[in-house]
C-alpha cells in the first residue's frame, strides 16, 4: 500500500466519520476485563501457546501475553481467545 | 449461543488432535476455508487439541498432508454421534423395533364387537355371520373387510335385517341393528267362520267381517258358531271372518294347602371354599374343611377365563356356604286363604295371557283336614273366545 493511498484513507474515513478498523484494515481488540480478549479483522494466526499468542494484521503482529491462554473460538477473521491477560502488545512492521 | 449449541448437537462435533510442526498455518489454512474452531487448547510444542464440526472434518483431511499435520479424534458428540453407538447396540435396536411392532398390532387388532339394538337371537346370529367373514375379536384389523363391506354383507345374508350400522372406532366394532318386524302379509283370508273355543256366556262382541249369529248374553257351549262366512243364508257368497267376541267363563281352581310351613332361613353366616379347577381336575385350594353338616346351603360360582376367545382351562371355584336355620310358621286359616287366591290368580293369569282378565273369584269351599287346608276357589273371567275355523268348501 502506498503512502498516498493510506493518507487518502485516513482523510475519507476522517471526513465521512467512519470506523477506522473498517477503513485502514485494522483489528479491533476487545477485551473483557482480563479474561476475554475478541480479535476481529486479523489475517492470521501466527502462533499460539499457554501463555503467549502472536496474530498477524496487516501492518504488523499482535502479541498477547498471559497465564492459560486459550482459543475459545476461532473464524476466518475472528478469534476469541479466553484466560488470563497480562498485556497486549503491537509489534508493526518497519 | 444456545443456537450454536444446538447446532452442533444436530450436526455432530468432534474432538480433535492436531500434531504437526505447522499447526497454526494449518487452522489458519482451515479456518480461511470457512471452518468454525473452537476451545483449541495447547498441549505441547507439537499438539493442540481442539472441537471442530462434523462436517468440516473434510476440510481437514485435505489439508493435513500439505501441513505435515497428523488428526486423530478423540471423541464426537451428538446426534449423528449417537445415532451410530445406538445403531451399534444391536439389542436395543431389536428391543426397540419390536416395541414399535407390538404397539402397531395392538393397535391394529379388532378388540371388541358391540352389537346394539337387536335381540339376542338376532345378536348371535349377527356375530356368527361376521366370524366368518373374519371379523371377531383378537383378529387383526388389517386385511378385514370395510365396514360398508361388511354391512352389505350382513344385510345380504341376514334377512331378518332391515338395517345394519357398522362403525368402527378405533380397535372396536359398533353395530346398531334394525329388525324387521314381520307384518303377516300372507294371512289365509280362506273363507271361514268363528267359534267358540269355550263354554260361556258372551260380554261384548265385535266383527269385523261376517255376520254375527249370537248377541250379548248368549250363552254358548264350546265349538258353537259365533259368526259366518256365509254372509246371507243358503247362498254361496262366502267370506273370511274377523272379529272378537269377549264372554265370561268360569274356572275353578282345587288347592291343597299345608298349615305349617318349613323355611329356611340364612342367618348371615357366610363361609367360603376356594379350588382350583384345571381340566377336570379339582384342587381344594382353601377352606375346604368349611361347610360340612347339612345346616348349610352352598352355592358355587366359576370363573370364565378366555384370552382371545381362546378358553382358559384354569379356572376359580368359589363355593358360599350360607348357614341355613329352618323355621316352622303355623298359619291362619284366613291367612292361608288370601295366599291361596294370590297364587291362583296369578297362576290362571299367566295360564291365560294377557287379554284375559279376571273379574272376580270366590271361595266355594275352605276345609281343615289332618294339617292341611282344602281350598276351591270359582274365578269369573272376561276373554276372547272366537277362534277361527275354515269352511271346507269340498274341493
Amino acid at each position: 500500500m502506498t503512502k498516498w493511498q493510506k493518507q487518502i484513507r485516513t482523510w475519507i474515513g476522517r471526513y465521512f466519520d467512519l470506523p477506522s478498523d473498517v477503513m485502514l484494515d485494522l483489528p479491533r481488540i476487545t477485551t473483557i476485563g482480563s479474561i476475554h480478549v475478541y480479535i476481529e479483522n486479523h489475517t492470521g494466526l501466527l502462533h499460539f501457546s499457554d501463555n503467549e499468542v502472536r496474530i498477524q494484521y496487516k501492518r504488523g503482529q499482535v502479541k498477547i501475553i498471559g497465564k492459560d491462554l486459550g482459543v475459545k473460538m476461532m473464524l476466518k477473521e475472528e478469534l476469541l481467545l479466553e484466560g488470563e491477560i497480562k498485556s497486549v502488545e503491537f509489534l508493526p512492521e518497519a | 449461543m444456545t443456537m450454536k449449541m444446538q447446532r452442533d448437537f444436530f450436526q455432530g462435533s468432534m474432538r480433535i488432535k492436531v500434531q504437526g510442526k505447522m499447526i497454526e498455518p494449518f487452522l489458519q489454512a482451515c479456518v480461511r476455508r470457512g471452518s468454525v474452531i473452537s476451545n483449541i487448547k495447547r498441549v505441547n510444542e507439537h499438539e493442540a487439541v481442539m472441537t471442530i464440526r462434523l462436517s468440516e472434518w473434510k476440510t481437514f483431511r485435505q489439508l493435513r498432508r500439505k501441513y505435515r499435520c497428523k488428526l486423530s479424534i478423540l471423541e464426537g458428540r451428538g446426534l449423528p454421534f449417537y445415532y451410530r453407538k445406538i445403531t451399534q447396540r444391536k439389542a436395543l435396536m431389536a428391543a426397540f423395533m419390536l416395541s414399535v411392532i407390538v404397539v402397531f398390532l395392538l393397535a391394529n387388532t379388532l378388540w371388541s364387537i358391540k352389537i346394539e339394538g337387536l335381540t339376542p337371537e338376532l345378536e348371535a346370529n349377527v356375530e356368527k355371520k361376521l366370524k366368518t367373514y373374519g371379523v371377531s375379536p383378537g383378529k387383526m384389523s388389517i386385511g378385514m373387510d370395510d365396514p360398508n363391506d361388511i354391512q352389505r354383507k350382513l344385510l345380504d345374508d341376514i334377512p331378518e335385517l332391515l338395517w345394519i350400522g357398522v362403525n368402527k372406532k378405533g380397535t372396536s366394532y359398533q353395530l346398531y341393528g334394525v329388525e324387521k318386524t314381520r307384518h303377516d302379509t300372507n294371512k289365509n283370508l280362506r273363507p271361514s267362520d268363528l267359534v267358540a273355543e269355550k263354554k260361556g256366556m258372551i260380554v261384548k262382541t265385535f266383527i269385523e267381517k261376517g255376520r254375527p249369529l249370537v248377541t250379548v248374553n248368549d250363552v254358548v257351549k264350546k265349538g258353537q258358531k259365533l259368526a259366518t262366512g256365509q254372509l246371507v243364508e243358503d247362498k254361496d257368497i262366502l267370506v273370511h271372518t274377523e272379529g272378537e267376541v269377549i264372554a265370561e267363563t268360569w274356572y275353578k281352581v282345587d288347592q291343597n294347602l299345608p298349615m305349617n310351613q318349613v323355611l329356611l332361613l340364612t342367618d348371615g353366616l357366610e363361609v367360603r371354599e376356594y379350588q382350583l379347577k384345571i381340566g377336570s381336575l379339582t384342587l381344594p385350594l382353601w377352606g375346604w374343611w368349611e361347610g360340612e353338616g347339612s345346616q348349610f346351603r352352598s352355592e358355587n360360582e366359576e370363573t370364565n377365563w378366555e384370552w382371545f376367545g381362546w378358553k382358559s382351562p384354569i379356572d376359580l371355584k368359589a363355593i358360599h356356604h350360607y348357614e341355613v336355620d329352618g323355621k316352622k310358621y303355623a298359619q291362619s286359616k284366613n291367612k292361608i286363604q288370601e295366599l291361596g287366591i294370590i297364587t291362583a290368580r296369578e297362576s290362571l293369569n299367566q295360564y291365560l295371557g294377557k287379554e284375559a282378565e279376571i273379574m272376580k273369584e270366590k271361595v266355594l269351599h275352605l276345609r281343615e283336614e289332618n294339617g292341611k287346608v282344602k281350598l276351591i276357589l270359582l274365578f269369573k273371567v272376561h276373554e276372547n273366545i272366537a277362534v277361527t275355523k275354515y269352511i271346507s268348501q269340498g274341493d
